[in-house]
């Protein structure tokens, strides 16, 4: 393990009833503007046909992944996996708005504001966990369904209750396994809609990745080359000068 | 002894028993600033940040709230840890609850109305102004035609109680609360069966759960929907009756889509099956149920057979969950429930329920239903200001409780009867309607019928936060403060006495209900009755007798109170002192002294049942507006079984016509396998005709344009699923 402590979630889906106050509390707890949102609740539908029902409801948000693509594709370093807590975070002040690693995310768990001009995601209520708090959602979770804690320490909550599973899943295929730290029990959430798509490396972030970096890379070193240049002649002259 | 009610409910009715202060409290002040008072408290540093404890008001369940405060402004609720109604969570309403009192459309200055009424056209107004025209036309309504021309309605606040010190101070007998919309059937049977409002429940070594339509996953308690999900995880059997797959069902072991209006079969079936096998705690049942040697006979035509033809579920399943009831003992519950205004003969299945707990001897066991508070903690001797007696009210009341319905209790009354009498005229005509944080114009059946008779009345006043249906047909509105805004008086949970205070500066100029009250009563010269100088003198008299001290309270939110424990005796309040299965007080006003079936209306072969219910993102018709809620709301919508959809060609998503007997709604159809085909169900709460709440305004459509009025005549309930409507495309 790279880092000290790998923080992440467990997700009770048989306890999930959809309530959605971890969905207001991530809101107001982050302060994330209306109509955003960090974390989702998947409602899967109806399966059977009455009276045989089922229904699951499937909370998510980033997974804080071992391997995370949105890093990857990160042009300003803002992106970052943070080395005590192995949570998935951005530098908002770094973060240029690119939206590369909303396009990378398998999960679709970032979204671009435009009104900051910044990516925004979950960033598992970092601040309060120093604090020695859960993550917002998960202290006020009703049916006990999110569970968050340190995976490297088997006394935590959640190491627990992966030991003590029968069933448990991560949301990952063949084609795209980032290594999610989101493990889910009790539930049928290898479906449709709720697995991973493959990064999206768009034609922008091709010519990006391909022209553009080098290309501003070299712009900015040429610059650099040309501006010293120019200082130290200025320099030299200047000192001339001076002395004449 | 453990004397089991009527006492103080842990849900509402707060009660102030106990000796009254014979003085005012000495060294009374005024309020200060919200701000000024945290810091005093240390909740909150110079710079204004910090963390508040005070009480939610987003539903009734009353959780605890730590309120996390910066310059100034609430940024965060959290659940108290120390509350148990919290146990440091709050639901989506408690979480969105900083948005309702930061909303754009808050009603932050007294309104007086300058175009035709329901016009909603509005001037802003002094509340020296606002103030002095209703207690002027309060006054003219008293001297004209007597006090009980003047209704007081209002329902669940915890100021409840100096309205209802105004209401009787004035004199009037009318009193509108909207529990016969909700909850009058469970009420009135478990006060007829046990002698108690509301029985506790008790999950820790819960076994089975019957839930009889109580959808407790998405009407919302918040500790009772965590000790529920608890429950379950840990492997209690939960069986639900309900025609519709909630979200509740979808965690059932069992899901019963039972045919509406025949749980009270289905539940007289269970009880056939468990008296005639001999399967109850005898010994339990033998020492404290009333005709416990005739309750066989009582139920003989009850069997299993008899409950499948009138439930559709089939006899075997009944037979075989009575047996897995009555073995769980003790550590099996069949839930009162809540809201269960659904049929007329929503009372007897209610007393089936009670029935059923008496049967499994689960009274006062951590497995069971009937855990009662002690009396030591309901009579905690609270303080309160000193008054004179009111005045002898001799005039019958409007809603006919109890000279037509005479086993109604008084505080629960029938509301939709009030509506109807201000129309009717009779017995005499009203002409004044007090509103306090009610919305009858959204909530009771008929809401054309509602409006028209608001068209009757010479005045009516509203209190409120915003501008919500009622207030939008009111002559005066009268802002009050948000739940963060203000205190109200202490709230008992559990041997606690907890604070509701402001955590922030009120906005505008709202104000605390105990001060609109007492600015009221004194204008109508009443002002005797309302002997404290502010809310926190208030509070203070309520503390005296306890010896506390009001800034301890603030600090810790709470006030613990030490209680003595029972001996174990039990005795229950009602006249033979037992669980009164067999009821000699129902027998003799002329009703079935056992639970009995009454066979409701049903549907043509072309019709449906219209069911309502709750949505986990909304309390009642009051939360609407909220931009936080309004963001992860579902779209309400009209279920619809498939079959039935296609057979008349509606397609999900489609617009869809529902008509009822008394009108008629345009709805955007969900087809869905999770409701029975002879059923609709309409998200509740919607339809809101206030211009003056912009989000809520324009979204869904409202049950009351549908509800024909059905009254119960035992228990005063509203029967809201009896209506049947018919739908097509529109």
């Amino acid at each position: 393990m790279a880092q000290k402590n790998r923080y992440g979630f467990v997700i009770d889906v048989a306890r999930c009833i959809d309530c959605r106050a971890c969905l207001v509390a991530c809101r107001v707890e982050n302060e994330v503007s209306l109509p955003h949102t960090r974390i989702w609740v998947k409602d899967q539908g109806l399966r059977g046909t009455f009276p045989d029902l089922a229904r699951e409801f499937v909370p998510y948000n980033c997974m804080h992944c071992e391997h995370p693509p949105c890093i990857e594709v990160c042009t300003s370093g803002a992106t970052f996996k943070d080395p005590d807590n192995g949570l998935v975070l951005v530098d908002q002040e770094a973060c240029i708005g690119c939206g590369l690693c909303v396009e990378a995310c398998p999960y679709d768990a970032r979204y671009l504001d435009p009104t900051r001009g910044v990516v925004d995601k979950c960033t598992g209520c970092v601040h309060r966990v120093e604090r020695g708090e859960e993550p917002a959602c998960v202290a006020t979770c009703l049916g006990g369904a999110r569970m968050f804690g340190d995976f490297n320490d088997p006394t935590s909550e959640v190491s627990q209750a992966l030991a003590r599973a029968t069933q448990v899943r991560q949301l990952v295929t063949d084609e795209v396994d980032p290594d999610p730290n989101i493990y889910y029990l009790n539930g049928d959430v290898m479906q449709t809609g709720l697995l991973p798509r493959l990064p999206r490396y768009t034609t922008a972030e091709t010519l990006w990745r391909g022209v553009a970096i080098p290309a501003v890379i070299a712009g900015i070193t040429l610059s650099f080359l040309g501006q010293a240049v120019a200082f130290t002649k200025q320099l030299i002259e200047g000192e001339q000068e001076f002395e004449e | 002894m453990t004397r089991i009610g009527p006492h103080v409910s842990r849900r509402d009715f707060l009660k102030l028993g106990g000796a009254s202060v014979g003085a005012l409290a000495a060294g009374a002040i005024l309020a200060p600033p919200a701000a000024a008072a945290a810091r005093k408290a240390g909740f909150i540093d110079v710079a204004g940040d910090g963390t508040i404890p005070t009480m939610c008001e987003m539903c009734v369940w009353r959780c605890g709230v730590l309120a996390r405060v910066r310059d100034g402004r609430v940024v965060k609720l959290d659940g108290n840890p120390a509350h148990p109604h919290s146990r440091g969570m709050l639901c989506a309403r408690g979480q969105a609850g900083l948005m309702s009192t930061y909303d754009p459309d808050r009603v932050l200055h007294p309104l007086i109305r300058v175009g035709p009424r329901g016009g909603g056209q509005f001037r802003q107004a002094t509340w020296e102004e606002a103030l002095d025209l209703t207690a002027q036309k309060m006054a003219e309504i008293r001297d004209n035609y007597g006090p009980e021309a003047m209704i007081f309605s209002s329902t669940h606040n915890l100021s409840q109680v100096q309205f209802e010190n105004l209401l009787s101070a004035y004199g009037s007998p009318n009193y509108g609360t909207q529990r016969s919309l909700c909850f009058n059937a469970m009420v009135t049977a478990f006060l007829l069966t046990y002698g108690v409002e509301e029985p506790a429940r008790n999950y820790d070594r819960v076994k089975f759960v019957l839930l009889t339509g109580r959808n407790l996953l998405e009407a919302i308690s918040t500790s009772e929907t965590a000790e529920l999900m608890e429950a379950v995880a840990r492997g209690a059997k939960l069986v639900v009756l309900d025609p519709r797959f909630t979200k509740t069902a979808s965690k059932a072991t069992e899901w019963i889509p039972i045919r509406p209006g025949t749980d009270a079969a289905f539940l007289l079936s269970m009880i056939h099956v468990i008296v005639t096998e001999g399967l109850a705690d005898c010994e339990f049942v033998k020492k404290y149920v009333t005709g416990c040697e005739d309750i066989p006979a009582a139920m003989a035509e009850y069997t299993p057979e008899w409950g499948e033809a009138k439930t559709g579920v089939p006899a075997a399943t009944i037979d075989r969950l009575a047996r897995e009831y009555a073995a769980a003992g003790k550590d099996a519950m069949a839930h009162p429930g809540w809201r269960t205004s659904n049929f007329i003969n929503s009372f007897q299945a209610e007393r089936a329920i009670a029935t059923l707990n008496a049967l499994s001897g689960n009274v006062l066991t951590p497995g069971g239903c009937l855990v009662a508070e002690s009396p030591e903690a309901a009579g905690i001797p609270l303080g309160k200001p000193p008054q004179p007696a009111y005045p002898r009210v001799t005039s019958m009341r409007l809603d006919g409780v109890p000279w037509k319905y005479p086993l109604v209790p008084l505080k629960l009354g029938i509301f939709q009867n009030i509506r109807e009498a201000i129309l009717s005229g009779q017995p005499y005509q009203a002409h004044g309607w007090f509103v306090s944080r009610q919305n009858p114009v959204l909530s009771i059946p008929d809401r054309a019928r509602t409006v028209e008779a608001m068209g009757k009345l010479d005045f009516i006043a509203v209190v409120d936060v915003i501008l919500n249906d009622t207030a939008w047909y009111a002559d005066v509105v009268l802002p009050e403060a948000s739940y963060l805004e203000r205190y109200d008086p202490l709230n008992i949970v559990d041997h606690k006495l907890f604070l509701r205070q402001p955590v922030i500066e009120a906005q505008g100029e709202a104000r605390s209900a105990l001060w609109i009250y007492k600015q009221l009563g004194e204008r109508l010269g009443l002002g005797e009755f309302f002997q404290y100088e502010d809310e926190e003198d208030y509070l203070r008299q309520q503390l005296a007798p306890l010896g506390a001290e009001l800034q301890d309270v603030k600090y810790k939110g709470y006030l613990e109170v030490p209680v003595e424990e029972g001996d174990g005796e039990i005795v229950f309040g009602t006249p033979s002192g037992k669980i009164e299965v067999y009821s000699e007080t129902l027998a003799g006003a002329g009703f079935s002294p056992w639970p009995t079936w009454e066979e409701p209306p049903a549907p043509a072969p072309d019709e449906f049942y219209l069911l309502t219910g709750k949505v986990g993102q909304h309390t009642q018709t009051a939360t609407q507006n909220n931009a936080f809620l309004h963001q992860v709301e579902d779209e309400p919508k009209l279920w619809i079984h498939p079959a039935a959809a296609s057979a008349r060609g509606i397609e999900d998503g489609a617009s869809v016509r529902v008509t009822s007997p008394i009108g008629s709604v345009v709805v955007t159809s969900l087809v869905t396998e999770g409701i029975r085909q002879d059923c609709l169900f309409l998200a509740p709460g919607y339809g809101h005709a206030s211009k003056g709440l912009r989000v809520a305004y324009g979204v869904g459509v409202s049950d009351s344009d549908l509800h024909v009025t059905y009254t119960d005549p035992i228990s005063g309930g509203q029967a809201l699923s009896q209506t049947f409507v018919t739908v097509e495309r529109a």
